[in-house]
């Protein structure tokens, strides 16, 4: 395996008295598309917004390629080549999808310069081309995930945090977006990081999967071998239910 | 000939532009207008120039000033102590007021601004009320309550015109351009969601400092032409929280985060003021409180809001245009 792209060595976040996220380690190799799961109130956002700079860290350090990324505010770790997308999404309502990619074009890695033709192309991308001159609120969710993809993508990143892109909308949308992020990894050449409740999703989309517990990383590994995993079995469903599934039929 | 203008402008508007303009710079020589109408016309340019600057601000970005009286009178102030003090141009003078009270909008802007919301607004009443209380306290520059007067120049208030007319333009285009090139989007992806913007690598911090910095220069300016015209100065009236209003409602009335509106806003604003002073000098005030609630009531885009309603029905204007405008940066639909 070459070097990974994305490396976080024990990384902390701590609110008061409540670790939201215990010492993780991470590593992302290029190209991996690597899921995080875990039950609610694991930790899982709060570690995306750890590595996209949202909010820094308590300890520990995040560095994309060589570089350190942890601790820089949010705008500077999307000029280094990372960017997330929002569980909740967050279009700016006031204005158009064409010029809500085309944000995302100009302030991201390669400035105002063929920002338009950039974020067509990446409207193109995401199958939003038609809807250009439409407000976001016109969109369905689906849509407006797509957008907040496509928004994320025009800044040119390297590595593309995906918070639920997949959960809320429809089945056929699902599979949609699945593909839409195996195209992404493929066309693009990027790295991602992909929380998702959605287990189908997950198990069919990611190389490898890490599986958050109140705040730390519990299991590892392919998305097949985690899920029989008895510690993550505990973690969802209880001891009890862990104890059912490992013995023998 | 299409690299002559940068790529956003758009052919109508720039014509649009250059015709008012020129039709402005005529209009003296053509029309003979009356000493009184042609002084009224020169200081609407320079309260046209004021709401344009503070529309930057609380209509492009979302955040309202209850607190520019403070850079209006602290370009006064410092132009007046400038004129006084040497035989400068006035130009020389308001461009020192300008930049000292962009500086003075950064010292409490800089930290202000990262409050969200109404927070702001409240944080710049007291901006506002401080700086007064301050500057009538410091007699060595603006002479207490008593004021300061000015030189007087033989026919300075025809030159006037034209250089309100040359200010009002310059503020005009700049409006324009803050809003139609790539740095407007920005803005109005800020206004829409600060914490959004910053993941898609807009530096919030720095584009709000810029455009406080650049609101506060021109409405700093502004302050100093308006102490050229009047030649006497005192900060009831410079710093006054009625001056800080004033600018609010002309871009209310107008049309809060558009481009033209906090210009027709001003016009309205004077017109008004003109005739109900002398009438009802106790009632005027009053009367423009009951105007904001009716305008916030019932358009909150005021007479662009009009405009806008009646060019949607003839199929001229877009939602788009209408939702960039709207408080707060929410559809409204």
């Amino acid at each position: 395996m070459s070097a990974p792209i994305l490396r976080a060595e024990k990384v902390s976040k701590r609110f008061g008295g409540l670790k939201a996220v215990d010492e993780v380690d991470l590593e992302l190799a290029e190209h991996e598309i690597l899921g995080v799961i875990g039950p609610n109130g694991a930790g899982k956002t709060t570690l995306f917004s750890l590595i996209a700079g949202s909010i820094p860290p308590t300890s520990g350090t995040v560095r994309l390629r060589d570089r350190v990324i942890s601790g820089l505010p949010a705008h500077r770790a999307v000029h280094a080549g990372i960017v997330r997308t929002h569980q909740i999404v967050r279009p700016f309502g006031n204005l158009t999808v064409l010029e809500n990619v085309m944000v995302g074009a100009i302030y991201g890695k390669r400035g105002p310069v063929g920002a338009r033709d950039r974020a067509l192309d990446v409207m193109q991308f995401v199958g939003l081309a038609e809807r250009a001159s439409q407000l976001p609120a016109g969109l369905t969710l689906a849509g407006r995930k797509r957008l907040e993809l496509a928004r994320a993508l025009a800044t040119e990143p390297v590595v593309l945090l995906l918070d639920e892109v997949i959960a809320g909308v429809n089945p056929v949308e699902a599979l949609q977006m699945a593909d839409l992020i195996r195209k992404v990894r493929e066309k693009r050449g990027l790295s991602c990081i992909l929380i998702e409740h959605v287990m189908p999703a997950v198990m069919a989309l990611s190389d490898r999967v890490i599986v958050l517990d109140a705040g730390k990383k519990i299991a590892e590994g392919k998305p097949q071998d985690v899920v029989r995993d008895p510690k993550v079995i505990a973690a969802y469903l209880g001891e009890s239910a862990a104890k059912e599934v490992g013995k023998p039929a | 000939m299409r690299r002559l203008v940068p790529h956003w402008v758009e052919p109508k508007a720039l014509i649009g532009f250059i015709v008012a303009i020129a039709a402005a710079a005529l209009w003296p020589a053509l029309m003979k207008p009356s000493v009184y109408t042609q002084n009224q016309v020169t200081i609407t340019f320079a309260l046209i120039a004021a709401a344009l600057a503070w529309n930057w601000l609380g209509g492009y970005l979302g955040q309202v000033s209850f607190g520019h009286s403070a850079m209006f009178g602290v370009g006064g102030f410092v132009a007046a102590k400038v004129l006084l003090a040497a035989p400068v141009p006035f130009a020389w003078a308001w461009i020192a007021g300008g930049l000292v009270a962009g500086l003075y909008a950064l010292l409490w802007g800089h930290p202000t601004l990262r409050l969200r919301g109404p927070y702001f607004s409240i944080a710049t009443i007291g901006v506002g009320e401080a700086t007064r209380l301050i500057f009538t306290y410091w007699e060595w520059l603006t002479g207490g309550s008593s004021g300061t007067s000015l030189p007087i120049e033989v026919g300075l208030k025809q030159k006037l015109y034209f250089w309100g007319l040359g200010l009002l333009a310059v503020v005009f285009a700049a409006s324009y351009a803050l809003r139609k090139s790539s740095i407007g989007l920005g803005l109005l992806a800020i206004k829409s969601d600060v914490d959004a913007a910053a993941d898609v690598g807009i530096s919030s911090t720095f584009y709000q400092d810029l455009v406080l910095f650049l609101s506060g220069v021109t409405v700093g300016i502004t302050g100093a032409f308006y102490a050229s015209y009047i030649s006497f100065i005192e900060p009831g009236d410079m710093f006054g929280f009625e001056r800080s209003i004033s600018f609010v409602l002309m871009s209310v009335i107008g049309g809060v985060g558009t481009v033209v509106g906090p210009a027709l806003g001003a016009v309205v604003f004077v017109i008004l003021r003109e005739s109900l002073i002398a009438r009802y000098p106790q009632l005027y005030l009053g009367f423009f409180g009951v105007l904001l609630i009716l305008v916030i009531l019932f358009e909150p885009l005021g007479i662009m809001g009009i405009v806008f309603r009646l060019a949607r029905k003839v199929g001229l204007v877009r939602p788009q245009i209408v939702a960039k405008a709207a408080p707060g940066g929410a559809v409204q639909e």
